[in-house]
């Protein structure tokens, strides 16, 4: 496979797994008694819902969702409108909810998730994120666990595409974006 | 000539009275603005003006040619109101005119309670906001009196006439100024009639004659100085009408996502003169209830960002609670060209 678009690695795979875990026990200890729901948003968090549910200790649900843009209709819009593509199997009224994600910039897409949830009355809301860059959030979110502070760099692997390339990289390297 | 002094308390409406009473009384109103403007440039350069806009301890500095500023003033203002029948809003006049037998010096006040119920009306700050403003205000018209007069601003013998205005309206309070003003000889019967106030003139410096008319003295509500004058809360709109085609297109990001907002919903004061009148305010762009969050959109050079920066910092440690965040112009040019709005690049391209 061709990695010379790959500047350098940011988090090695050693890094990651150290991470996952830390963060597992560490949400295994605060839901403890509590049956939480972890809902993870496609496709971003393969890799790190599967490390970090493996190293919690406490009963748990998983589920996922998707969502997609659509362009505006009729031209009156042209920005779109996003829309959940994929729901939950599972209802969350009453359940304490953890929404995972891999990276959260703007928080614009989580305050979408967020907004959603809410409106489906569960007992809380928390977010867990591999990466946060608190310098391009514009919503305010209630991040409770946070596996990396990121900077402005394109990111690639471990869950992270660019262009749907990349995501099954062990580690999180940055991408050269001249090359985009 | 009479003169009129008036001393208010942040929201206790004396700005409006003082205004009122000048167009019923025909006499000049004199504030702080003009002062600055059109007095000051005579003693002072560029930088001492902004000293003076800023720290009432400038006044106490003495020009190029000698004048301490704050005697300057005391000069000008004695001067003026020895040939022109005035009011004068703030500026020390209480103590200017403090013995002066042509001078009518009232405060105005209300209540800390009734204050902040006007001020989160007039800027859309919650009572808390409301009441931190008042407090700021406050201090600083305290301090000026005090550093330059030595006295304390509150002090009730300071003044002829306290209006509370609590539960006393503009119109009320007006009337109350007009009959201390005529028992005292200070203004004539019909003075409704001519607009020309009785009595007998102040002399320059020093107390004229002992049928002085009035001199009423009122301290300016806050006004926005040199950063323009904060407008009154607008009434709610159903569509809002953009001051900037970038706000246009972010809101319809929000959209995008069903994220519901607010457009320019609060106007925070971040800055006040030497005096305690607000010349720096702030009016966020967005307000996004459901995260709780102000959003301020800039799509202006790096070099006035510098400013709009510490406006927001100045924000931030006035009012802690609240979360704001900035949208700069690259993130924004990012952020529209992910969804592929080409319009944006013009709205990026302004300013």
């Amino acid at each position: 496979m061709d990695t010379s678009c790959i500047k350098r690695i940011i988090y090695t795979s050693e890094e990651l797994q150290a991470k996952a875990k830390a963060l597992g026990r560490q949400i295994s200890d605060d839901y403890r008694g509590k049956h939480p729901v972890l809902i993870s948003v496609l496709k971003g968090t393969l890799y790190f819902l599967a490390d970090l549910t493996r190293n919690i200790d406490i009963p748990v649900n998983i589920d996922f969702m998707s969502i997609g843009v659509f362009s505006g209709s009729a031209g009156n819009s042209r920005t779109g409108i996003v829309r959940i593509t994929k729901d939950l199997d599972t209802d969350i009224s009453g359940r304490h909810v953890l929404m995972v994600e891999d990276i959260i910039n703007t928080g614009l897409t989580m305050g979408y998730l967020i907004q959603n949830m809410r409106a489906r009355q569960p007992a809380d809301i928390k977010i867990c994120t591999l990466l946060n860059n608190p310098a391009k959030r514009l919503v305010s979110l209630p991040i409770a666990y946070t596996g990396f502070e990121s900077s402005n760099s394109f990111l690639v692997g471990y869950g992270l595409d660019y262009k749907e390339e990349f995501r099954h990289l062990p580690y999180i390297g940055e991408f050269d974006e001249s090359m985009i | 000539m009479p003169v009129i002094t008036i001393s208010r308390q942040h929201g206790s409406l004396g700005y409006e009275i003082a205004q009122s009473l000048s167009a019923q009384l025909g006499m000049e109103l004199i504030e702080r603005e003009k002062v600055i403007k059109e007095w000051m440039p005579e003693v002072a350069d560029k930088y001492q003006l902004h000293l003076l806009a800023e720290s009432p301890g400038a006044y106490l500095k003495k020009s190029s040619g000698g004048i301490v500023f704050k005697e300057f003033i005391e000069q000008r203002l004695r001067l003026f109101a020895s040939e022109n029948p005035c009011i004068i809003v703030g500026l020390g006049s209480q103590m200017i005119f403090r013995s002066d037998q042509a001078a009518l010096n009232v405060r105005i006040m209300a209540s800390e309670e009734k204050r902040a119920e006007r001020l989160s009306r007039k800027y859309k700050l919650n009572t808390q906001e409301a009441l931190k403003l008042i407090n700021a205000i406050d201090k600083r018209h305290k301090r000026y009196i005090s550093l330059l007069y030595e006295a304390d601003w509150a002090d009730p013998s300071l003044y002829d006439l306290t209006i509370n205005t609590d539960r006393l309206s503009i119109k009320n309070s007006l009337e109350a100024i007009q009959s201390a003003a005529i028992a005292r000889g200070l203004l004539s019967r019909n003075f409704q009639r001519s607009g020309i106030p009785a009595g007998p003139s102040l002399s320059e410096g020093s107390i004229s004659d002992s049928n002085g008319t009035a001199a009423l003295t009122v301290e300016q509500e806050p006004s926005a100085g040199t950063a323009g004058e904060i407008p009154e809360a607008a009434p709610p709109k159903n569509t809002p009408h953009f001051k900037h085609p970038a706000e246009t297109e972010f809101a319809g990001i929000l959209d995008m996502y069903g994220i519901k907002w607010v457009y320019e919903p609060k106007t925070f004061p971040v800055s006040w003169d030497a005096e305690g009148n607000v010349t720096l305010a702030i009016s966020p762009d967005f307000y996004l209830p459901s995260f709780d969050t102000y959003i301020e959109i800039t799509t202006m050079d790096q070099k006035y960002v510098t400013t709009k920066n510490k406006k927001i910092k100045r924000l931030r440690e006035l009012y802690p609670g609240i979360n704001i965040n900035i949208v700069y112009k690259k993130d924004f040019a990012s952020l529209v060209s992910r969804f592929g709005i080409k319009i944006l690049d013009n709205a990026v391209a302004q300013q």
